[in-house]
């Protein structure tokens, strides 16, 4: 039975930031993962607030959206929460793979949909598209490829498009690691970049799906744009998302380097609670199951695709601890009328509520565990992907509760 | 047939997967070959269209090499390795398997006896006429280094050896079939270590796991090998722990045996299993180190096998490592060797198991260490074959850096339980055969 200064319950962005933020205190700690926590399936770019118009700035935007918006989860921490959680987080990606926001606003990017989205940080890798004009664009697909339709992608962008052959692969199905890995070796990317040039007609930016390698995608990029001499950027595709993947690997890497320990493929089985506080947890590894204790723990499980929360016929659960869950009152009222209701549906506000320290509170707006704090979307009263602010409340919430608990 | 030699009855749920595709992200099969489609597809996706009475048509799912990564970054908890291997099992029943497969996954039957000559089959098995003809008959590729046998066995020499005054607590050794015939080194520093904490090893009776026929999908084969170490090992250990050194054989023992294999008794039996460097960890942690490290100051890379994330224990050799002084020791940031145990050795799987490891030899020669250290035979022969450096398994480099009072005395021990087990008669018949090895080519 191992003992840890604090537990954080869930491997995505946010439990990853508290876990490091802990690390970085000094703390002892301890990370359990559902898998692989969902980065892979986000994780393209750092959104704050995607609502807020391009033209405006971040920081007046978001101040002004927390006094309308008491209860969402920025205004637990506040602008400058906010601000010194995601320098933390640029922090971790130094050049040449960094992270950066191109002026005091939102930047719009090309996705893999061919529409333009809302960001505040982008990787290296896709800074260019921000500064794309449809004329002078030439959106590049691989055949074989099938997360990422060039033709379609660059019919919406009104660019021209290319779906180019690759060396060594024919028709088959190739998988967007599979892309990366080869793009990380020189002489396949320098092929490409070649095939690439070939096709150009005076364009000065290549769009290409962001598989551009995920050992060294800086030097990915530079080989690309000295071959071809345009500006390349990457596009977000379908899941496995390579980007998502490269910062989990900058974490776990930064993580083990500095001592913390890994729980990766069995969930939480079990939490062991006295006198309103969690003493430890059990993780079921079958036949097996473990008990790890800690003084603090962090719950940061997402919402229902990271299995945070869980919808039953008639209600929606917290598994882990069953901590109360804020919740449409019937399953009636879960959804809107229709799918794609600019409005988001009811169930999406759905999530823990907190009190100033990222405890969670029942309705009456008493603690419940006094040495629990959550974070990321697991909180409730944000519409992360109608707001565009998933990468946000993850960074901010991750690194807030891992410095309320450590304080605790 | 009594009720545990049923096939397990297929339970699992293939729509829980959410087809998120992380797994997409981790397995290092589908991301160097088109030719496997990955974890997902071969997985839950192909589940949803088998049926028990219809012939198996996945080709391509002999390609999996069971390395488990897929279930552990699975954020849906889909028992994909699972569904893969009983798949596979099932294509390989109606298939058939080759003499290879069967002959290789029985290694723990010749291998006593080629330790027994292995002053005549390493030789031989170095030879390239030998290698092409294993190549021509049997594909086992020539490319591949074959591991060397050692004699005196680990169980021998075990048996042969001048143990320490006991005493101690008893711990059980569960060794491997590797580290009997072909890594003796490593049980003896097993032993060594455990001994120096103050315990007294026991080396029950044992037999191989079973992994490998998992490997070949012969789900009868790996219960039947399961079964008599059960048995065996309950009988013998009953209110004992047991560590294993090979984190393959561990994984086999402590979570196949029963959620997999249905074993009476396998329960019971996980309770007491523990990783040699998981154990060592724990009595450091409870503040019974007994013992000191001197100052190692080399630069090693660990390398986490795929086998020891599947058992969920964190990385305990590297917290361990981390414990000796002058050590500058960190991880080699890879997913997997691809040596996939047997299956790099199959020639039609060489070159998979070759671009596999490609990633991991250029992580080695980004971090230049002076040792490798990983905790399983497969990734040490894999990564000595395409590094060319010294790896070791974690507690060799743990036994190294003891402080402890007759070393040399202990060294000279060892040489003289060497020598003691070759007879003037054995000698010759060797040094014989070596002569008639020369003329060949």
């Amino acid at each position: 039975m191992k003992r840890f200064d604090l537990i954080v319950i869930g491997i995505g962005l946010a439990g990853l930031t508290a876990a490091r933020t802990a690390i970085g205190m000094g703390a002892k700690v301890l990370i359990v993962g559902r898998g692989m926590g969902a980065l892979t399936l986000f994780g393209n770019t750092v959104d704050l607030l995607g609502e807020i118009p391009p033209e405006t700035d971040i920081a007046e935007g978001i101040t002004r959206w927390i006094a309308a918006h008491p209860e969402h989860p920025y205004a637990r921490t506040g602008w400058e929460g906010i601000e010194s959680a995601i320098a933390a987080f640029r922090g971790l990606f130094p050049p040449p793979y960094d992270f950066t926001a191109s002026g005091q606003g939102n930047v719009l990017l090309p996705t893999g949909a061919g529409t333009m989205r809302p960001t505040w940080l982008t990787p290296v890798t896709m800074a260019a598209g921000a500064a794309m004009t449809p004329a002078e664009t030439l959106i590049v697909g691989f055949r074989g490829f099938k997360d990422f339709q060039g033709d379609t992608v660059s019919l919406h962008l009104k660019c021209r498009g290319v779906t180019l052959s690759l060396p060594r692969y024919g028709l088959e199905g190739l998988s967007a690691p599979a892309l990366a890995r080869l793009m990380d070796e020189t002489s396949f990317r320098e092929r490409v970049g070649e095939s690439i040039r070939q096709q150009m007609a005076g364009e000065r930016f290549i769009g290409l799906p962001a598989v551009l390698g995920l050992r060294e995608p800086a030097a990915v990029l530079k080989t690309l744009e000295s071959v071809t001499g345009a500006r390349v950027f990457e596009i977000p595709v379908l899941p496995p998302s390579i980007p998502g993947t490269r910062i989990f690997h900058r974490f776990r890497e930064e993580l083990i380097a500095k001592g913390a320990d890994f729980r990766m493929g069995h969930p939480v089985s079990g939490v062991m609670v006295k006198d309103g506080r969690c003493e430890g947890i059990n993780i079921q590894n079958p036949p097996l199951v473990a008990e790890y204790r800690a003084d603090r723990f962090i719950l940061a499980t997402g919402r229902f695709l990271g299995g945070g929360l869980w919808a039953e016929m008639d209600r929606i659960i917290e598994p882990v601890f069953g901590i109360p869950v804020f919740q449409p009152e019937e399953r009636g009222k879960w959804f809107g009328e229709r799918f794609f209701d600019p409005e988001a549906h009811p169930i999406h506000r759905a999530g823990v509520v907190t009190d100033a320290d990222l405890r969670p509170v029942d309705a009456a707006g008493r603690v419940v565990l006094a040495n629990v704090r959550a974070a990321g979307s697991i909180l409730a009263h944000h519409q992360a992907i109608e707001e565009k602010s998933r990468e946000g409340i993850d960074i901010a919430t991750g690194f807030l509760a891992a410095k309320r608990a450590l304080a605790s | 047939m009594t009720k545990e030699e049923k096939p397990a009855p297929f339970t699992k749920f293939p729509d829980i997967c959410v087809r998120c595709a992380t797994c997409m992200a981790a397995c290092p099969v589908s991301r160097v070959t088109p030719r496997f489609p990955g974890p997902k597809q071969a997985g839950p996706g192909a589940q949803r269209f088998r049926s028990a009475a219809e012939a198996s048509v996945d080709d391509w799912i002999d390609l999996c090499t069971g390395c488990r990564i897929c279930d552990t970054v699975c954020p849906a908890g889909v028992p994909i390795s699972e569904m893969n291997l009983l798949a596979k099992a099932k294509y390989l029943d109606e298939r058939g398997r080759s003499f290879r497969d069967w002959l290789l996954v029985r290694s723990d039957l010749f291998g006593e006896i080629a330790a027994r000559y292995s002053k005549l089959v390493n030789p031989l098995m170095k030879k390239k006429a030998v290698r092409w003809l294993l190549d021509a008959l049997l594909r086992i590729d020539r490319r591949r280094d074959l591991p060397a046998y050692e004699y005196p066995t680990f169980r021998r020499w075990f048996r042969t050896r001048q143990a320490p005054e006991g005493g101690g607590p008893v711990v059980a050794y569960f060794y491997g079939c590797f580290t009997n015939t072909n890594e003796t080194d490593v049980g003896k520093a097993v032993v060594e270590v455990l001994e120096a904490h103050g315990l007294t090893v026991v080396v029950p009776p044992q037999r191989c796991c079973g992994i490998p026929r998992l490997g070949v999908g012969d789900l009868r084969g790996a219960r039947k090998m399961g079964r008599r170490n059960v048995d065996s090992l309950l009988r013998t250990v009953r209110g004992l722990d047991i560590v294993f050194s090979s984190t393959s054989c561990g994984l086999m023992l402590r979570h196949e045996y029963g959620p997999l294999l249905h074993i009476t008794g396998a329960e019971e039996l996980a309770q007491h299993l523990f990783d040699i460097c998981e154990y060592l960890l724990r009595l450091h942690e409870v503040g019974k180190p007994a013992v000191t490290f001197r100052s190692i100051p080399i630069k090693a890379a660990y390398f986490a096998p795929c086998h020891l994330r599947s058992l969920d224990m964190g990385l305990p050799a590297l917290e361990l490592l981390r414990l000796v002084p002058g050590l500058d020791v960190s991880l080699i940031e890879a997913e997997c060797c691809g040596l996939g145990g047997l299956y790099g050795f199959k020639r039609e799987k060489f070159a998979i198991a070759e671009e596999i490891g490609k990633d991991l030899k250029e992580a080695v020669a980004r971090m230049k260490p002076d040792i490798i250290l990983t905790d399983c035979e497969g990734c040490r022969m894999q990564i000595r074959h395409m590094t060319g450096l010294k790896v070791l398994h974690p507690v060799q480099l743990l036994r190294d850096s003891l402080e402890r009072r007759g070393t040399a005395q202990q060294k000279g021990l060892l040489k003289r339980a060497g020598q003691a087990c070759k007879s003037k008669n054995v000698r010759l018949v060797i040094s014989c055969v070596r002569r008639v090895c020369l003329f060949l080519p």
